[in-house]
């Protein structure tokens, strides 16, 4: 069964695959040697690529094929493609799949409606981490509905959980805040809203939990009124009945529990050291999974840096062993000295990160290759984010932080 | 940053707790030795008591109106 696992939804470039196929040499060659002896190659996967939506272009983009091949030309790594994302988007994966036919799979299992389910799939790999049951799966929306795709990757991946036995959590954040409106009328999508509703009807009739929470300042700042009732809780007037507006912080307190959190682009690495028990309960918030969170996007221009890294202080300042990566197109958060005309009605980015570095649970790293293929430098003065290179990068992921005792890791990409 | 009348005290209850613990770290460090002071709501209060209180500051929080509290954070003194 596979240990750890990619699930890739958006584009991938060459830049982000190059540095996955550097990080996999590094995890066989350096961390697993064993594993590339021809007698003892393992049966199962170690390594598991779940791939849908617009990354299956990389499977016929030329940039990207033959990286794909180097990756499979590594022992134990799988590909577990979307068949349905890949037929709708006419893609061929046949070069690929005849060099090697074991580990590039296109047939999914089949679902309870008799077709076809990646996500029955995904739902074998999230869910072996924390027997015994009861549990949950986790999925953290960051995109809008109807722009964005991925809206209905999080119902069927949901949908998959629940067919799984498994309670389900959702995590809205940023433009994931959208998918909660009340009143959603698409003529030419799958109603979001309506999916979210049957889904918690379907959870309350299997007797399992399914809880949608949705970021306060997310909402807030997009127009979902508020109000508090007098006992604290926070109740939207323009949300879907099972939404749950909350503080950031009643958000990672779920993060604090040893589930599985999946996402549009995330990874699970599996954390085993000798003597350790390999699973625990769900429930068990003293072996909270420790987090890294990849800025992979350019500051200000949208809100996913600050996002990314206003969780990371969140989850930090709760007692989550965190980590933040600025990598491809993030470490222009970390170059020049950024100028904000004062007073702006947002965070200077270089200023938040200067301010957080060095506080307790929390790690800033600037990836060096993604700087030096942009040409640039990272402002001097941001002293706490230490440079990192493929090596440190592979401890980061593959590695578990001092003192933490979970069973995987969570990485999550903005 | 200390007040000298609570006109001058930044209110930060509309902020979110995570951005304002990154608003006060900010204050904070330009600060250096001197308090600095704001308004909180009520259910900030916890997040700014007990994170600041154990990263060595010390932390004064006077009820201001049912939901105000006025907060007052200082660097502990080597020793204090």
């Amino acid at each position: 069964m596979t240990s750890n696992f990619f699930l890739l939804e958006g584009f991938i470039s060459p830049e982000r695959l190059g540095w996955i196929e550097e990080n996999l040499k590094f995890f066989f060659v350096k961390l697993h040697p064993q594993n590339l002896l021809h007698s003892s190659r393992p049966k199962d996967a170690v390594f598991t690529f779940f791939l849908t939506g617009d990354s299956l272009y990389s499977l016929q983009n030329p940039e990207t094929v033959p990286v794909w091949e180097v990756i499979l030309s590594m022992p134990a790594v799988k590909i577990v493609i979307d068949s349905e994302e890949l037929h709708l988007r006419g893609i061929s994966v046949e070069r690929l799949r005849m060099k090697n036919p074991d580990q590039v799979i296109i047939h999914n299992s089949i679902g309870l409606n008799g077709r076809p389910s990646f996500w029955k799939d995904v739902m074998k790999s999230a869910r072996q981490h924390e027997q015994p049951v009861p549990s949950l799966v986790g999925y953290l929306q960051l995109s809008s509905p109807y722009m964005n795709r991925s809206s209905v990757a999080l119902l069927e991946c949901l949908r998959a959980a629940l067919e799984a036995h498994a309670s389900i959590d959702m995590y809205c954040y940023l433009d994931g805040i959208h998918i909660g409106h009340q009143g959603q009328r698409p003529s030419e999508f799958e109603n979001i809203g309506d999916g979210l509703n049957e889904l918690s009807e379907k959870a309350a009739k299997r007797g399992l939990q399914c809880q949608m929470f949705a970021c306060a300042r997310c909402a807030a700042a997009r127009g979902y009124s508020t109000w508090d009732d007098g006992a604290g809780v926070v109740i939207s007037t323009c949300a879907i009945k099972p939404f749950r507006i909350r503080n950031i912080n009643e958000i990672i307190e779920q993060f604090r529990r040893n589930h599985i959190i999946l996402s549009e682009n995330c990874a699970s690495i599996q954390l085993k050291k000798d003597g350790m028990q390999v699973t625990f309960s769900v429930l068990d918030r003293e072996q909270s999974p420790p987090l890294t969170i990849l800025i992979t996007t350019h500051p200000y221009g949208t809100e996913t840096a600050f996002g990314g890294l206003s969780l990371a202080i969140a989850a930090a300042f709760h007692g989550i062993q965190t980590r933040v990566i600025f990598m491809e197109d993030g470490v222009y958060a970390l170059t020049g000295v950024h100028k904000p005309e004062q007073p702006a009605p947002f965070f200077n980015l270089q200023e938040v990160i200067d301010t957080v570095s060095g506080s307790e649970n929390l790690q800033l790293f600037s990836f060096t290759p993604s700087l030096q293929k942009r040409g640039i430098t990272k402002n001097s003065r941001l002293t706490g984010v230490l440079d990192i290179g493929i090596p440190e990068l592979g401890n980061l992921l593959f590695y578990s932080p001092n003192g933490v005792a979970a069973n995987h890791q969570r990485v999550l990409f903005f | 940053m200390a007040s000298d009348g609570m006109s001058n005290v930044p209110d930060f209850s509309d902020l979110t707790c995570t951005n304002l613990m990154i608003r006060l770290r900010m204050l904070l460090k330009k600060a250096g030795d001197m308090p600095v002071e704001c308004i909180v709501r009520r259910d900030q209060r916890d997040t700014v008591d007990v994170p600041f209180s154990r990263t060595g500051y010390v932390v004064k929080i006077h009820k201001v109106d049912t939901n105000k509290f006025l907060v007052n954070l200082r660097k502990k003194r080597p020793g204090a």
